[in-house]
């Protein structure tokens, strides 16, 4: 197919599909062991290996280990909004009940993979990378639902209208990244993940509840 | 048999009272005449001395490499030849890196506990003393926010995320949060239905959250304090009473 882009020399395509397949190769590696063995167990070595690549030509695509995270973790996210963007229209009831199924479809959603999720986390403060690779937080697409949601209940009137509307999404966001602590210091299922977040999200709701 | 008591002692030192006070007792009744004859009995307390300083020595020099090289970036080996001594004489004292770490963080903790709970007296609201408490721990990690993001990495690890959750100093660090809750319950200004236990624990979450903008966005003390005030009221408006 791609023989037939015309001005371009003959072996460049090969050799561009090639760096494709690499990079897929290693992008299936790096998730399978992020999510086995967590961000400080999994080195880059490890993955060339495992996707049977060497390691120079892991890094003639990415810079580093927690670039390869971003590109696992922004690779897997399309499905996932996509499923937000099915559900979150439908969804009636207060503001509390329609953050508590958004995030209830997350935690549903990265319970196959939490370690992969907790590996996420931890890259957020690698030392050693650069800002525009950090890959945990950058999430507008999620946030900008959030914001949506929110302005929701201010019009039905569940929101009070002088609150910071980012503060409040902000600290959901914080509230459901640390709720994964309960992964690691109490190997909590998913159901306890979504019960807790519940919970959290009910108290949340409390500060930004209309006053009366 | 000699040697191998003399190599355990280090460990009967932090061991139970019976264990700690044996070697005490034993040094008592040595006379002046014995000691030449037994000497390798004394060794034990020089030694031990020596030990404490090589200890000291590999603590400062692991503090200034993670802070320099992250958790990650800094390996025993680099520790050791800016102590000055060999990979050996740190493993004699330290089991590992994270042995190493876990040290240098239940130091900081104690110290910041210490701290918050000073900086929490000042407070005249619950929101007010809680704030100070967020507040004393920016400042104290201002000054030292690659460690805190070495201490952040290694939390979320899965090995490293439970001990160093799991440590005393990291328990009665949390515990602040819920004595002023507690104490603000008693004074009539909190609901006795405050829910102290999941609002401390989302308290203490927050607290956390705001690293990243501190780290990596370089956030001045003000513009964290003015963020933290608005978290602390969203998270205790539900607790007031009336």
């Amino acid at each position: 197919m791609k023989a037939d882009v015309g001005p371009l020399p003959g072996p460049v395509p090969q050799r561009r599909s090639q760096k494709e397949a690499t990079r897929q190769r290693v992008i299936a590696s790096a998730r399978e062991l992020f999510d086995g063995l967590g961000y400080q167990g999994t080195t880059i070595r490890e993955i060339a290996r495992h996707a049977g690549v060497s390691v120079g030509s892991v890094f003639t695509t990415f810079a580093s280990k927690g670039e390869i995270l971003s590109e696992v973790m922004g690779a897997r996210l399309e499905p996932l909004y996509a499923e937000l963007d099915r559900v979150m229209p439908h969804l009636r009831g207060s503001t509390v009940d329609r953050l508590r199924t958004m995030f209830a479809i997350h935690f549903e959603f990265e319970a196959q993979h939490v370690r992969l999720f907790l590996s996420h986390i931890a890259a957020a403060y690698d030392w050693s990378l650069a800002t525009t690779a950090r890959p945990y937080g950058r999430t507008p697409r999620l946030q900008e639902m959030m914001i949506e949601t929110l302005q929701r209940g201010q019009a039905q009137g569940d929101v009070r209208d002088d609150i910071d509307l980012q503060e409040v999404v902000d600290l959901l966001m914080a509230t459901y990244a640390w709720t994964y602590r309960l992964v690691v210091s109490a190997e909590a299922d998913t159901k306890a993940l979504i019960g807790v977040m519940d919970r959290q999200i009910g108290l949340i709701g409390e500060g930004f509840a209309p006053r009366t | 048999m000699l040697l191998r008591r003399r190599l355990n002692l280090p460990t009967a030192f932090a061991g139970t009272p019976p264990f700690s006070a044996a070697p005490k007792r034993r040094m008592k009744h040595i006379s002046p005449t014995q000691v030449a004859v037994d000497a390798p009995t004394r060794a034990p307390t020089r030694r031990a001395l020596a030990k404490q300083q090589t200890r000291l020595k590999v603590l400062a020099a692991a503090r200034r490499l993670f802070s320099e090289q992250g958790y990650e970036g800094a390996t025993i080996r680099d520790i050791a030849a800016a102590a000055g001594m060999s990979t050996g004489a740190v493993f004699a004292n330290f089991t590992d890196k994270s042995d190493l770490f876990r040290e240098i963080m239940a130091d900081d903790m104690e110290a910041l506990t210490a701290a918050m709970r000073d900086a929490a007296t000042r407070g005249r609201t619950a929101e007010d003393a809680i704030l100070k408490i967020f507040m004393a721990g920016y400042t104290f990690y201002k000054t030292r926010l690659q460690l805190a993001r070495a201490a952040f990495s290694v939390s979320w690890d899965k090995d490293g995320g439970p001990t160093l959750r799991g440590m005393s100093s990291s328990a009665a660090f949390q515990d602040l949060f819920g004595e002023q809750l507690n104490a603000a319950v008693e004074r009539g200004e909190l609901s006795q239905e405050a829910e102290v236990k999941l609002r401390s624990q989302m308290l203490f979450d927050t607290y956390l959250s705001n690293f990243p903008q501190a780290i990596f966005e370089g956030w001045s003390l003000d513009a964290l304090q003015a963020r933290a005030r608005d978290q602390i009221r969203i998270l205790l408006a539900g607790a007031r009473r009336g």
